[in-house]
């Protein structure tokens, strides 16, 4: 099994990578965790892309209400390069929660595609320059506020009600 | 009585005992009760199913396909609104009836026939043709693009397969030296079976009536995945019935077909058979019987072609092999094989 | 027709949802003659808001609601979730109920293989393969049940162990259950897999290279069938996975039969596993100390005759350390399946995030239908044993 060694080695050389960008590294298990302001995610990604970390794993919104922001996160890694397949990259940025703008990744990683796609439908987070923000999962005609986000009422019908 | 037997009298009279009774309308129901019960429980065994089941329980579901037909019969036939009626009613009755036409030209036995023409084999392909055309016309009426993809396939399998069929079947006549159906199982009788003299025609005859019957592997215009049920989707009820029923039927003439051109028709005709006009006739039906089983088995067996691989088929395979089954023949007939 | 563009000669055909091969979903084609130009996935008619749903139900109560997706593949994902929720609360299971956890996910990839193998059957018009696979994967459905008493959504696997210990007898009979497979396996060649006209269907159809498979993402058999030899039990082994012994089955063809040969070799993969793991299986108990020692002392005579676990009440309540987050990934049998937890200290998940295979395999339907043959639309949608309930979830 890889040892926390393991990780703490690439953890190295994601740092350099990222040399210049404000960046706070840590590392969680597999999971080498990067947080960046959002203006610098498209320029961290494709270090990471260069790096080896080819295709992306989940793409997360995370509303935080009591913050005021959404959180976007990343999770990278690599089919490829075998020495990076163990790990985990997690690219997580912030931003306002009453204008949640950040740039889309998926010309850096065309696997984020549907789930970019998918998150701008469930918490109303704007991935611009994305090709097709359209709905993906959602009745077509659904009206209410992005439902992941934590103020979406859930109605409730019978014993609940 | 002598009404009874004035009735019976026509009844058993050639004209009208061969398109209504035998090879005709009556058999032929008879056969697509048993053919499609019989290919249900034959890829149920393959299967490990059970298949037809519970209608007559003790005959293994054998009415199955008795209490479907009246289901067909009182279901409502929906006739979409954007359908063209006319076209789309008619279509499924005509394809039926096309269909069933050849059997006319269809000789029972030696002396029995409703039509004896010298060129009855070149009837019965002529008017083989005519349902290929009614489902062109099916697959447009529906006004649906999965109807009008299937007629377009089963157009484009039509001039595939027609070429080397006729081709085939027309190089038996140059073996036989006529175009007579009678005369063909009688020069059989006196030489040999037409599937010994010329494995090559029977080979791509047989072929062509699984790919021109929609029988897998090349069951292309309904192909159910891909076109729900091809030129078929719209039609319910009654007519969906006819639809479905018509392919088992040209199947069936065309195995009837087969068994008078290369499986020496009536012959050998059973001693308790020969007394009765038409008891001939029971030889040529247990045989086109006998090859519409192994047709239906192969459901069982393989998956569907692509449209374009199966044209390929026909055109690049096919043709060419007809073509060499003339020279089969030829050479046959110049061996003196054919006693003609 | 459609318009714009592409002028009067494409047809827009609408595959789905109420069409026999689309599934619970909507494959817009745009057809040129018997040539598709473009195709588009819309998938989310079967989306049950598990992400939503989880956020009001407790750790434990989200275990069902992850096996309702991914039906033919429930155990696999239930371990996935599990291990997340494990990694929050920094519980480890005892070896021996890890071992079981590998035993039913195992069993379950044979499952949720034969179902992708008949579902690709009846696709391409083999009726027979369709039967056979769903009825010999009953023999997996068998076994799950005689495990864990359930026959398709087990909930098999909590935090810290497993529900059930194994049955007596279990060996044998799957010993039996294992044989029986592997001498339908060559049938299922002879009928299907080596059938001339499969081949002719397959070979060659819907090639994924190399670099687009990395590049878009793909998971699972799709991905090894195009050469990329990842694995998830091989690259972060998890549960019993590091010790034992196989293959990570991969093709180089990267077409749609070499996509199901994958599958075929999977299964014989899993049934030396399986042997492997009931040959092996360690002693020991089924439950982490820590809940097992919870467990009400009137119980605990019942739980170590039966090997049955009665539930201590701590795990109706489990509350992971506020702000922990955790991620696990598990090599489910269509795939990758990715679990992202965010804790706040509650006893509901803040945020769960489950990225599923079929998910990330649903950009694959665009991708490999360019160019293709309308018939190929099913050939190419089976090989990728895509599941849509799955996708989107």
């Amino acid at each position: 099994m890889a040892s926390g060694s393991e990780v703490g080695e690439v953890a190295a050389p994601i740092e350099g990578a990222l040399s210049g960008i404000s960046s706070e590294l840590s590392v969680r298990g597999e999971v080498v965790s990067i947080r960046v302001r959002p203006e610098d995610l498209r320029e961290a990604a494709e270090r990471l892309l260069r790096l080896g970390f080819d295709h992306v794993k989940a793409v997360t919104a995370i509303d935080r209400p009591g913050e005021g922001i959404i959180e976007v996160v990343y999770h990278a890694s690599s089919y490829g390069n075998p020495g990076l397949t163990g790990i985990i990259a997690e690219l997580r940025t912030s931003v306002p929660r009453d204008d949640p703008r950040v740039p889309t990744l998926t010309e850096i990683w065309p696997s984020a595609l549907y789930q970019e796609r998918e998150q701008w439908e469930m918490l109303g987070v704007i991935f611009e320059g994305h090709p097709e923000l359209e709905r993906l999962l959602l009745p077509e005609d659904f009206g209410g506020p992005p439902p992941l986000r934590k103020d979406f009422k859930i109605p409730t019908e019978g014993i609940n009600a | 009585m002598g009404a009874l037997g004035w009735i019976l009298g026509l009844l058993l009279s050639p004209w009208v005992f061969v398109p209504l009774i035998y090879p005709g309308l009556v058999s032929a129901f008879a056969v697509l009760l048993f053919i499609i019960w019989f290919e249900r429980k034959l890829a149920a065994k393959v299967q490990r199913r059970f298949g037809p089941y519970y209608v007559l329980r003790h005959l293994g579901g054998a009415t199955q396909l008795v209490a479907d037909l009246i289901r067909y019969l009182f279901a409502e036939p929906i006739i979409p609104e954007e359908a063209d009626a006319l076209a789309f009613v008619m279509g499924p009755a005509l394809l039926f009836g096309l269909t069933l036409l050849p059997v006319v030209a269809i000789p029972v036995s030696g002396t029995f026939y409703a039509i004896r023409s010298d060129v009855s084999l070149l009837i019965v392909l002529a008017l083989l043709t005519l349902g290929a055309a009614m489902t062109l016309i099916i697959g447009w009426a529906g006004n649906n693009k999965f109807s009008l993809i299937g007629g377009l396939r089963e157009g484009f399998l039509s001039m595939a397969y027609e070429i080397p069929l006729f081709v085939a079947a027309l190089s038996m006549a140059a073996a036989y030296g006529t175009l007579d159906l009678v005369d063909m199982v009688e020069v059989q009788a006196e030489t040999a079976w037409g599937v010994a003299l010329n494995p090559l025609a029977a080979f791509v005859f047989l072929v062509i009536s699984f790919l021109a019957t929609s029988r897998f592997p090349f069951e292309i215009s309904e192909a159910e995945s891909e076109l729900v049920m091809g030129p078929f989707t719209e039609y319910s009820g009654i007519m969906y019935g006819l639809t479905m029923g018509a392919s088992y039927l040209k199947y069936y003439v065309l195995c009837l077909l087969f068994s008078i051109m290369f499986l020496g028709g009536w012959e050998p005709v059973p001693p308790q058979l020969a007394a009765v006009p038409f008891g001939p006739g029971v030889v040529v039906f247990a045989k086109a019987l006998a090859l519409m089983a192994l047709g239906v088995f192969l459901r069982a067996v393989y998956p569907r072609y692509r449209v374009d691989q199966a044209i390929r088929l026909a055109w690049h395979y096919l043709l060419p092999l007809s073509v060499a089954s003339v020279f089969v023949s030829m050479g046959a007939a110049w061996l003196g094989l054919t006693g003609a | 027709m459609s318009g714009a563009g592409s002028g009067e000669r494409t047809l827009e055909l609408l595959i789905g949802p109420q069409h026999p091969a689309s599934g619970h979903m909507r494959l817009v084609a745009e057809v040129d003659g018997d040539v598709v130009v473009r195709l588009r996935p819309d998938i989310g008619y079967v989306h049950r808001t598990v992400e939503k749903i989880a956020e009001t139900k407790t750790y434990l109560q989200t275990i069902p609601l992850i096996e309702r997706p991914p039906l033919a593949d429930t155990a696999n994902h239930n371990l996935g979730y599990v291990m997340a929720v494990e990694r929050l609360l920094g519980v480890e299971a005892p070896p021996r109920a890890q071992w079981l956890r590998t035993l039913l996910a195992e069993m379950n990839r044979i499952h949720s293989h034969l179902y992708g193998l008949g579902i690709h059957g009846i696709m391409l018009g083999s009726s027979t393969a369709f039967m056979w696979a769903f009825g010999d994967r009953e023999i997996m459905i068998e076994m799950a049940k005689r495990l864990t008493g359930a026959r398709i959504t087990y909930s098999y696997m909590i935090p810290g162990g497993v529900r059930r210990d194994l049955p007596p007898g279990f060996a044998e009979e799957m010993e039996k259950a294992l044989r029986y497979l592997e001498r339908r396996l060559p049938d299922y060649d002879r009928i299907f897999f080596s059938n001339p006209v499969t081949r002719a269907r397959l070979e060659g159809v819907g090639v994924l290279t190399r670099e687009d498979a990395i590049r878009l993402g793909v998971v699972g058999p799709n991905l090894r069938a195009s050469g990329v030899a990842y694995d998830v039990r091989r690259a972060r082994p998890y549960a019993a996975y590091p010790e034992l012994d196989f293959q990570v089955v991969t093709r180089s063809e990267g077409d749609s039969m070499a996509r199901m040969l994958v599958r075929v070799g999977e299964i014989r993969e899993s049934i030396r596993m399986i042997r492997q793991i009931l040959a092996r299986m360690p002693d020991g108990p089924i439950l982490a100390e820590r809940y097992a020692k919870m467990i009400p002392p009137k119980w605990r005579d019942y739980v170590r005759e039966t090997g049955r676990i009665k539930f201590p009440a701590i795990l109706a309540s489990l509350r992971p350390p506020k702000g922990a987050e955790a991620v696990s990934r598990v090599e489910a049998a269509r795939g990758e399946a990715v679990f992202y937890l965010v804790s706040d200290g509650g006893p509901r998940p803040y945020r769960m995030r489950m990225v599923t295979p079929s998910l990330r395999n649903v950009v694959l339907f665009s991708h490999l239908t360019r160019g293709c043959r309308v018939a190929d639309i099913p050939a190419i949608y089976g090989s990728l044993d895509y599941f849509p309930p799955e996708a989107d979830r």
